[in-house]
């Protein structure tokens, strides 16, 4: 059974590499019926991408990248395109592990939900509690969650298990506009809209017993998965940078087929502001779910006491362009829609995941599963150590809510014993669970491609919708 | 607001949703390039309101947007709508073009105050961005980031 497909450097005019899909038979027909293949034909005619363009299994039709779209450029003469890292920077999941168990917590459950839905604040644009002021703010984005545990939202362990520490090094404050902090100074620690997460799950099924074990999963556990980003405030890095480089490009000669591309030569001064820009956005964003974290633990204290201490398993972020060495060269890595998943020789897979891979996780929609995965030291060569980032929507917003309403979906969720908590019905629609691709079939193909390796399953119990 | 199973708006003609399966395309429609604005800017207020927008209040503001082109121009007045919508919690609903260039927009808007912030629509981006003249006017396709 294949499990990739390859179009040729020839496939169109203009492609420096070839594109190289990761799918099924099924998946790759679902793929077909988007614009996303052009898309990722697009991405492979970027200035100093190499090697090859990769789709993750649950690529989908995106603006300018596709939705589980991988890219890498050379320092030398490769572009930063902030539309391949996209609007909502360092989108990314967060799982938090308790050693609670479903079965002790089926009696609070829907008086936690809804406890939950009132601690984090949901909907695009609602601010949360933290106010911060502008020296605060600017030390949340040169600083992320170790500037947090200074002000008590984060436990010292806790950054030893978030991407980057939740802190990329090379943040520039000043490169982040006015306007993006102001949309960010009271957004942090809350969920956002669209697609956006809290969920109560229980560990339904372990794949891969002794990195379940290493995770801490056991199952019949209660885990949290939060899926947000940086909301407003990188919203807005993006929109600026994209404007500054569609204005910028013409005098760098880069010509390009689709203007959300818009890109700068990574050394210019352009891209390196970008840069300084986009990992202060990535900061912020470990940091909103660091401070929802914080939250969520308030919470499970007030309902179970000591037994409620929630630890992190991993964050990891799906929208995001990296300096990372591969294959003895030090590359520009654009993830749009796509986790990294490296493996566990890598040096920033976290010590004690050394024996088995760095965290992945693979959230489902409402009503399906999740998956835990560990990143393989394989998945370097094949897909510049990356996995895919979700089930991937395979229906439009409003076909979904055409095919069936929000109420309805509601109560199919309720009848499964799923306790929902979102403000509108309207979007519960549009993330329906049939609006998604089969998650299991997505995750298959992950793991028999040798991209990252099934190590758990998650059921939801409980959902909190942005 | 129609959708592309053939049907416009009642309440904002020229106006039609076209299928794309994690954001929102619209097909806008409008006599001149400054009528596209106004058309465009109505759009995305019914969509961060999630109903046709009633009518609207208060003193009237100037927006005034620049692009290196028209395209540019029409996904900038987006965005400024959309950063309004979010910061100021001010939806804007009646405009007025003052002035329409290839390279500038300046319009004098008025709107509603919201208690909160309508962001459902998060940015307007530049991926399939068409401004082309039709028959009776003129046409664009922008996608919103949702």
């Amino acid at each position: 059974m294949r499990y990739f497909y390859e179009i040729p450097v020839t496939a169109q005019p203009g492609m420096r590499v070839p594109a190289r899909v990761y799918a099924d038979d099924e998946l790759w027909e679902q793929i077909g019926h988007d614009r996303s293949l052009a898309q990722l034909k697009n991405v492979a005619t970027l200035p100093g991408v190499t090697g090859a363009v990769y789709g993750m299994p649950d690529m989908h039709e995106g603006y300018g990248f596709p939705v589980g779209g991988v890219a890498a450029m050379r320092l030398s003469d490769g572009v930063v395109s902030p539309g391949g890292v996209g609007y909502d920077i360092n989108c990314g999941v967060r799982l938090l592990v308790s050693d609670l168990s479903a079965e002790a917590m089926r009696a609070k459950l829907a008086d936690l939900v809804h406890e939950l839905a009132r601690s984090v604040p949901s909907g695009a644009g609602r601010s949360g509690r933290l106010v911060l002021t502008e020296p605060e703010l600017d030390r949340v984005l040169a600083e992320g969650c170790r500037y947090l545990v200074e002000r008590d939202f984060a436990q010292s362990e806790d950054i030893e298990v978030i991407e980057a520490h939740g802190s990329l090094a090379g943040a520039d404050p000043a490169a982040v506009s006015a306007r993006a902090k102001t949309r960010g100074h009271d957004q942090l620690g809350t969920l956002g809209s669209g697609n956006h997460f809290l969920e109560v799950q229980v560990v339904d099924e372990l794949c891969e017993v002794t990195a379940a074990h290493a995770l801490g999963l056991t199952v019949g556990q209660v885990t949290v998965l939060i899926h947000t980003g940086s909301r407003g405030l990188g919203h807005q890095v993006c929109t600026d940078y994209v404007r500054l480089m569609d204005e910028v490009m013409p005098g760098y000669g880069i010509t390009l087929p689709d203007r959300e591309l818009a890109c700068a030569p990574i050394g210019s001064p352009e891209g390196q502001r970008y840069l300084g820009a986009m990992c202060a956005a990535a900061n912020f964003a470990w940091s909103n779910r660091q401070v929802i974290t914080h939250r969520v633990r308030g919470v499970f204290r007030r309902f179970f006491g000591a037994e409620g201490a929630l630890r992190i398993a991993y964050d990891v972020a799906h929208n995001m362009a990296k300096l990372e060495q591969h294959g003895g060269e030090r590359l520009c890595v654009h993830r749009k829609g796509a986790t990294r998943a490296f493996g566990p020789s890598h040096p920033e897979t976290p010590e004690r995941y050394r024996s088995v891979g760095q965290p992945v996780f693979i959230p489902g929609s409402m009503g399906t599963a999740s998956y835990v995965l560990v990143g393989t030291d394989e998945a370097m060569g094949l897909s510049f150590g990356s996995a895919c980032h979700g089930a991937g929507r395979r229906m439009s917003r409003h076909a979904a809510k055409r095919t069936k309403p929000g109420h309805e979906v509601r109560r199919e969720l309720e009848a499964q014993g799923i306790v929902v908590a979102c403000p509108s019905s309207g979007e519960l629609a549009e993330e329906a669970p049939f609006a998604y691709k089969d998650v299991e079939r997505v995750v298959n193909v992950v793991h028999r491609a040798g991209l990252a390796r099934k190590v758990a399953r998650l059921r939801p119990l409980g959902v909190v919708k942005g | 607001m129609g959708t592309n199973a053939g049907y416009n708006s009642d309440m904002i003609p020229n106006v039609q949703v076209i299928e794309h399966p994690g954001e929102v395309r619209l097909r806008l429609r409008a006599a001149t390039p400054g009528d596209l604005a106004l058309v465009a800017g109505r759009a995305l207020a019914e969509l961060e309101l999630g109903r046709a927008p009633g009518p609207a209040e208060g003193v009237s503001r100037e927006i005034v947007v620049q692009g290196r082109d028209r395209e540019a121009v029409l996904v900038h007045w987006l965005n400024e709508l959309i950063y309004l919508a979010e910061v100021d919690r001010w939806v804007g609903v009646e405009f007025t073009v003052q002035e329409a260039t290839e390279t500038e927009l300046r319009v004098r808007a008025r709107g509603i105050t919201v208690d909160e912030a309508p962001s459902r629509v998060k940015a307007a981006t530049f991926h399939g961005l068409r401004i082309a003249s039709v028959t009776d006017g003129v046409e664009a396709d922008v996608v919103l980031d949702v």
